[in-house]
């Protein structure tokens, strides 16, 4: 429209294209901005007719010649006719297959990244597969067309085709862009932008944080796709029909209606009682700009919440409002209102999933042809779209799905395209949406059913009679192995026998319990065989739990007898290993359905509940683990977990069920990684059990490498991927996870995860023999795949009863709805099933945490708080405030008379030590957020250090603890306590070092402490004969924490002040797997040479990495100036022709940024170092900025940096002002890598800072907001967002398998 | 959905249709009002063309969505049936 003009007027970008702008240049790479499509005509196209009618409508198009060039503070548009995208013909009729030769050339065109500033944003082209058979593809950059205008577009060609062959009316020509630009301008400045604003933030004032539908969606969604998945579902005539009818029933729009039924679903998938779902707006109604094709839809929040139990047209009524008014103030943009929010950065999205309804779709008819229509992308899919598209007239309703694969695979796109559609149908043939399964039939049969199908034929029998049968089948072999000596299978069946014949001969036997409380020997083992062979059941206790609890089981349990060393509370008469006898025959023994044992588990009420587990149920479990694994005489399986812990069981029964030998740890020695190691190589052991905690810690010790055993099995806890790897990198062995809880005879499921095995999360796998696994919602129906629900487990092994509790038995013991006549165990954890079938477990649904392998309930733990006068109120949470090192801190309103000792030592009466909280916090009141409950997130972080664990023993450690506490300012320190868990940071560090050199004369240099933050570990070191090599801290390449050898190490560059000690909490984050070394600048040393520039410098560095020599793809990140150098240090390591893996800038911007500021002066430097040193140079308004007076501030100060040696303190200066003078006179080069930036998101409010700016730097840019300050980015808070993502994007670069290797 | 068999579109009807859907009288529908002062939502407007469509009448939303008046759309409308019938 505007070729006449010679030259078109610039034009500001409207709002929506802005974001778009944006997020492109964020990401010039990435082509997902591209929208494209293709109509299929079957049918005689007049190619001439077609042609003429394209390009009528490409001159009326004018966004589809835009340029769109960056200017200072954002972009302009222009209109350029030359770039009009006129049709182009392409006959492909002479491929051997035209049609896949055009969709080739098609997926080609749209994974083309396209450059606004250059133009070409749209294509139109004809493909000629025959002569009846044409292909019409458009593209175009989401930038200057959305799918309206895309329609709009269609609607018109189809107008001037039909025009030109019949000569008919070609109607009104489509409107031109400025009408676009300029109505956005007039809604920017108008009153009612300010209203609809102040509409969106009430609205949105109290929502919830997202919860995506698929795992990880909150992290992952920082990262745009590239590309979506895509699939689609048709929803029948009658369900189209339904709908129209309900609507018109209860007078709602269809689409509305459709909008929200859609909503429920993705509720549904949340499990939350709200969803956020984004609803688009086509924002053209009695707009000038509605026949212009541009891009002005928007996508606005829907709040979905329900009462799923009220009939539809009630349940619906609430969203039906907000999308009337959602209409009227509909002009106001999504993005903004996402920063009006401040929901930015990872995890604070708008909305989730997005619902696009276009009850407008229809494609024109061109005459003579049928057209159909195929979608190639629509714009960037962040999260899941659910689009739907119908005719006016048409009866069938279709539902296309577009799914970031970053979160989905392409099989849940699916699903999720094929379950949304029955969910719609059956909500509205039911009428209420409580009525409706979210799993659709087939998936429910599949899940109750086929994944269940675990019938396997297991002998009726009992574990005493399959232990008698193998103890008088190799009378000589050796039945179990203890502190070096043998015990053979004829001793354990005469003595059990024997003990058998003794209890017997007391009339005890079926249906009666008989207490264990016994050390690990072999009369334990003898005892607890012993009972069975009597008939009885034993009931394991733990001689060191504390009395009170003791008395309290044994008053529930009311065992016949105890067979103990040394007296227990209460009435119970003992019977010690002194007084048994050595001959005797065994009676009868039990049947199937008698109790094989009772173990006692935490309960929520304050009262621990026994399991009562049959003979039928665990000889299903061992018969299982036997066979399927294969085990034999040959094995050695190590007993060492205390029999009050069901893992025993299989322990102590397996190796006598197989004939092979049973190897007892000795007392205590559970908790020693290196005996266990001894014990492991010396006796041979094949098999052993850990829990995954235990497992981490027993890898961490240096004898755990090289072991090699048949299998290790992992269970109580879950086992992380990385523990997995780092096992499979330490030793040889198969690994095993096992699940299950007491409740249901040991484990349940099982997982390989041996090595290969890639799953992440590891899942708990699926179920043993005769036993099925249930993924329920709250009504009892099974959820789908990738939807989190309560794991229910059915068969053979459940328990039989919490003893002398019907109360309770009956409340987790419940009908099986899918079996009936049977029961289901209500597990209480939560569960979601892969797509493959096998199970993953989520964590707890009540108050019960997992530490250490041990199931807590808190509320046992309250219980005995609450128990003392000293406390008004309680609640006791699990707190991981470091990754991986969960803690019970208990918090509380004293009362009169409170004392923290005393009530610890009231608590640790009452409950076994792993549940003694190890922080007990006194508040003026307990935080409740407004729905009344506990706000968590308002709980202080406990502070640790008040004498807790293992004090200092010998003289070093005396010695060291002394100067902890003195550096960390705290009246003690343990011996065990991590130096910066207790608030150490790295300049205290320094401090520390430095008195430690003083106070042994021996230095084990900085990085030592990093390695061995404990004064046990750094008395240790110090006590060692030959210390490591001694760096000051001030070394070029400093380490800052150790990693696993074969893996990549991240190399930190220093910022401004040419230290790298501040990486110290990133350092710790990402150990024991990743090792992390500091970059630290020559130039601290005087006589070093100042470097030339920056390049020089990052060459320098490149060289001290290579020769450091460890496995490659190299990983770089610098935090401020650092980053700077590390993009430098990328490109010259590309030169070299090394892998470069990760490239983390930490909120640095490139050289450009800086170049315009004024020279620095020698106050600037000095503030500079005031602020390195920790101070902040404001609170010293007195304070003259030069050298003497700075120096003097900081020594008097006392503070670290003020104790450097002047030398150092010079070097610090030296190297603030040089790296001031480089980065000025720094060119950047293109990195050919991607470039992941971490944003300050709370920081450069006002100034031209942004991530973008590097755009020009790298082939690829990736943005992680941090919610921080710049100065914060190396705080524990910042380090919690920064280190999970580095790790994952480390992992994303595989490296070589041998050392740095040249390309070149 | 069509019990009636489809009269024709007039200028009356159309505006007899507008005022149902806004809960009006006709007559307060005046011929250059804009309907979007008067309640009209881009949804109800959708309702109603859909309705239109079904009794055989369709009209380009986006032309309906460019003015919102009852003159404007009659205008539409009247340009949609001359090239139904020359067409």
């Amino acid at each position: 429209m505007a070729d006449s003009v010679d030259v078109a007027p610039e034009l500001p970008l409207t709002e929506a294209q802005e974001g778009l702008w944006y997020a492109q240049r964020l990401d010039p790479g990435n082509p997902v901005f591209n929208t494209g499509q293709y109509i299929e005509f079957r049918g005689p196209l007049d190619v001439a007719a077609f042609r003429e009618a394209v390009n009528g409508a490409v001159t009326e198009a004018d966004s589809l010649a835009l340029r769109i060039r960056p200017v200072p503070g954002g972009a302009v548009q222009r209109l350029d006719p030359t770039l009009r995208p006129w049709l182009d013909v392409v006959d492909l009729s002479a491929e051997p297959d035209p049609l896949i030769a055009a969709r080739a050339a098609m997926a080609r065109d749209m994974a083309q990244p396209m450059d606004p500033a250059c133009g070409g944003l749209a294509t139109e082209r004809l493909y000629r597969l025959s002569p009846d058979h044409h292909l019409w593809y458009q593209r175009a950059h989401h930038l200057v067309l959305d799918g309206y205008g895309t329609e709009l577009i269609v609607r018109r060609v189809a107008s001037l085709y039909n025009a030109g062959l019949t000569g008919a009316d070609p109607g009104q020509p489509l409107a031109p862009f400025g009408a676009a630009v300029e109505e956005d301008a007039t809604y920017r400045a108008s009153p009612r932008r300010k209203a609809d604003a102040a509409y969106w933030r009430k609205l949105m004032a109290s929502a919830p944080d997202i919860t995506g539908i698929a795992e990880g969606a909150a992290l992952g969604a920082a990262m745009t796709a590239r590309t979506a998945h895509r699939a689609h579902a048709a929803i029948d005539a009658a369900t189209g029909e339904a709908l129209r009818h309900t609507a018109a029933m209860h007078d709602l729009a269809w689409p509305d209606l459709l909008t929200i039924l859609l909503g429920a679903y993705c509720r549904r998938l949340t499990g939350e009682a709200e969803a956020i779902i984004g609803v688009t707006f086509m924002n053209r109604f009695g707009s000038a700009a509605a026949r212009t094709p541009s891009t002005l839809m928007n996508v606005l929040p829907l709040r979905v919440r329900m009462d799923e139990e009220a009939p539809l047209h009630e349940a619906v009524e609430e969203a039906v409002t907000q999308l009337a008014r959602m209409r009227r103030h509909g002009r106001y943009r999504g993005e903004q209102l996402r920063r009006d929010l401040g929901r930015l950065g990872a995890g604070r999205r708008l909305h989730g999933a997005i619902v696009n309804i276009q009850p407008f779709h229809e494609i024109p008819s061109f005459p003579g042809l049928t057209a159909k229509l195929h979608l190639l992308g629509t714009g960037p899919v962040d999260d899941i779209t659910f689009d739907l598209r119908t005719d006016p007239g048409a009866a069938t309703l279709r539902l296309d799905v577009e799914a970031n694969p970053n979160l989905y695979s392409a099989e849940e796109a699916a699903a999720h395209a094929m379950r949304a559609a029955h969910f719609v149908s059956a909500a509205l043939a039911t009428g209420r949406f409580a009525a409706v399964p979210t799993a659709t039939p087939a998936e429910a049969q599949r899940l109750v059913e086929a994944v269940n199908d675990t019938a396997h034929p297991v002998p009726d029998t009992t574990l005493a009679a399959l232990i008698g049968a193998e103890m008088a089948a190799r009378p000589d072999a050796t039945a179990i192995r203890f502190e070096g000596r043998s015990l053979s299978y004829r001793v354990l069946d005469e003595r059990s026998a024997a003990l058998a014949a003794v209890l017997a001969g007391r009339h005890i036997g079926t249906g009666d319990l008989v207490a264990v409380s016994l050390e690990r020997s072999p009369e334990l083992v003898i005892a607890l065989l012993g009972i069975m062979r009597a008939g009885a059941a034993y009931l394991p206790l733990d001689p060191a739990h504390p009395e009170d609890r003791l008395a309290r089981i044994l008053a529930s349990a009311k065992p016949r007898l105890a067979l103990a060393q040394v007296a227990l509370p209460g009435e119970v008469e003992i019977l010690p290993p002194s007084s048994w006898p050595s001959r005797g025959s065994a009676p009868v023994g039990p049947r199937p359905e008698d109790a094989a044992y009772a173990i006692y588990t935490s309960g929520s009420t304050g009262e621990p509940k026994g399991a009562v587990i049959t003979h039928r149920a665990i000889v299903n479990r061992l018969k299982w683990m036997r066979q399927h694994y294969g085990f034999a005489a040959k094995d050695r399986i190590l007993q060492k977990t205390p029999a009050t812990f069901d893992v025993s069981v299989w322990e102590f029964f397996l190796p006598l069920l197989a004939g092979a030998t049973l190897v007892l740890a000795p007392p205590g020695a559970h908790r020693d990684p290196a005996a266990i190691a001894r014990l492991i190589r010396e006796e041979g052991i094949t098999t052993a059990h850990f829990v995954p905690s235990m497992l981490a810690a027993f890898l961490a010790h240096p004898d755990a490498r090289g072991l090699a055993m048949a299998r290790v099995f992992c269970s109580g806890e879950e086992l992380t991927p990385d523990l997995r790897d780092r096992f499979h990198a330490m030793m040889k062995a198969e690994l095993h996870n096992l699940y299950g809880p007491t409740e249901a005879a040991v484990d349940v499921s099982y997982w390989d995860a041996s090595e290969g095995d890639r799953s992440r999360p590891v899942p708990i796998g699926r179920p043993v023999w005769n036993t099925r696994l249930y993924v329920l919602d709250d009504a009892l129906r099974p959820v789908p795949p990738g939807v989190t629900g309560h794991l229910f487990i059915a068969g053979t092994q459940l328990a039989r009863e919490y003893l002398g509790r019907p109360d309770l038995t009956a409340r987790a013991f419940i009908p099986d709805p899918f079996r009936p006549g049977e029961r289901m165990y209500r597990t209480g954890d939560l569960a979601r099933f892969r797509n493959d079938g096998a199970i993953l477990y989520l964590g707890r649904s009540d108050g019960q945490v997992k530490l250490r392998g041990f199931r807590i309930e808190l509320g046992e733990i309250e219980a005995a708080i609450a128990s003392s006068p000293m406390v008004c109120q309680n609640r006791v949470v699990a707190r991981e405030d470091r990754p991986g090192d969960k803690r019970l801190v208990a918090y509380l309103v004293p009362a009169p008379g409170y004392d923290a000792a005393a009530l610890r030592a009231h608590v640790a009466a009452r409950v076994p030590d792993y549940m003694v909280p190890v922080a007990f916090v006194a508040l003026d009141a307990l935080p409740v957020n407004t729905s009344g409950k506990l706000d968590r997130a308002a709980l202080p972080a406990p502070e640790m250090g008040q004498g807790r664990g293992r004090s200092p023993e010998t003289e070093t450690e005396r010695r060291l603890a002394a100067l902890f506490a003195e550096v960390l300012d705290l009246p003690e320190v343990s011996a065990e306590e991590d130096f910066f868990g207790l608030g150490g940071h790295s300049l205290l560090a320094l401090d520390l070092m430095l008195r430690v050199r003083e106070s042994f004369g021996r230095d084990p240099g900085l990085g030592a402490l990093f390695e061995n933050p404990t004064v046990a570990r750094l008395a240790t070191l110090i006590d060692a004969a030959a210390l490591p090599p001694s760096d000051n801290g001030l070394c070029p390449l400093i380490s800052l924490a150790r990693g696993e050898e074969s893996r990549a190490p991240l190399f930190v560059v220093h910022p401004a002040g040419g230290l790298a000690w501040n990486y110290g909490n990133l350092a710790r984050a990402l150990s024991p797997e990743r090792g992390v070394l500091g970059l630290q600048a020559p130039s601290l040393d005087a006589d070093a040479p100042p470097p030339a520039s920056l390049d020089a410098l990052a060459a320098d560095y490149a060289d001290r990495v290579i020769a450091a020599g460890h496995p490659g793809p190299i990983h770089l990140a610098g935090w401020s100036v650092g980053g700077i150098i590390a993009h430098a240090m990328a490109v010259r390591l590309r030169e070299l022709g090394h892998a470069v893996g990760a490239l983390a800038l930490l909120d640095s911007y490139p050289a450009d940024a800086w170049r315009a500021e004024p020279e620095p002066d020698a106050a600037t430097i000095y503030r500079a170092l005031l602020t390195i040193a920790g101070h902040d140079p404001a609170q010293c308004p007195d304070l003259p900025m030069e050298r003497g007076a700075v120096m003097a501030f900081l020594r008097q100060g006392g503070t670290p940096l003020g104790r450097l040696p002047e030398a150092v303190l010079d070097g610090v200066v030296r190297v603030v002002e040089g790296n001031n003078r480089l980065i000025r006179g720094h060119r950047h080069r293109r990195f050919d890598g991607t470039v992941t930036h971490f944003r300050a998101a709370h920081d450069h409010a006002g100034r031209a800072l942004s991530p973008a700016m590097w755009a020009p730097y790298a082939a690829g840019l990736e943005v992680v907001d941090v919610p921080a300050l710049h100065g914060e980015m190396m705080s524990g808070v910042a380090t919690g967002v920064i280190a999970p993502a580095l790790r994952r994007l480390m992992a994303s670069h595989p490296g070589s398998a041998g050392h740095l290797v040249s390309l070149s | 959905m069509t019990e009636e068999t489809n009269p024709p579109m007039t200028r009356e009807r159309m505006r007899a249709d507008i005022a149902r859907a806004l809960r009006m009288d006709p007559e307060e529908v005046g011929g250059d009002d804009d309907l979007n002062d008067l309640g009209l939502d881009s949804m109800r407007a959708m309702s109603m063309v859909l309705r239109w469509t079904e009794r055989g009448l369709q009209l380009d939303f986006g032309e309906l969505a460019e003015k919102l008046t009852l003159d404007a759309w009659w205008a539409v409308a009247e340009r949609a049936m001359a090239k139904r019938v020359h067409g």
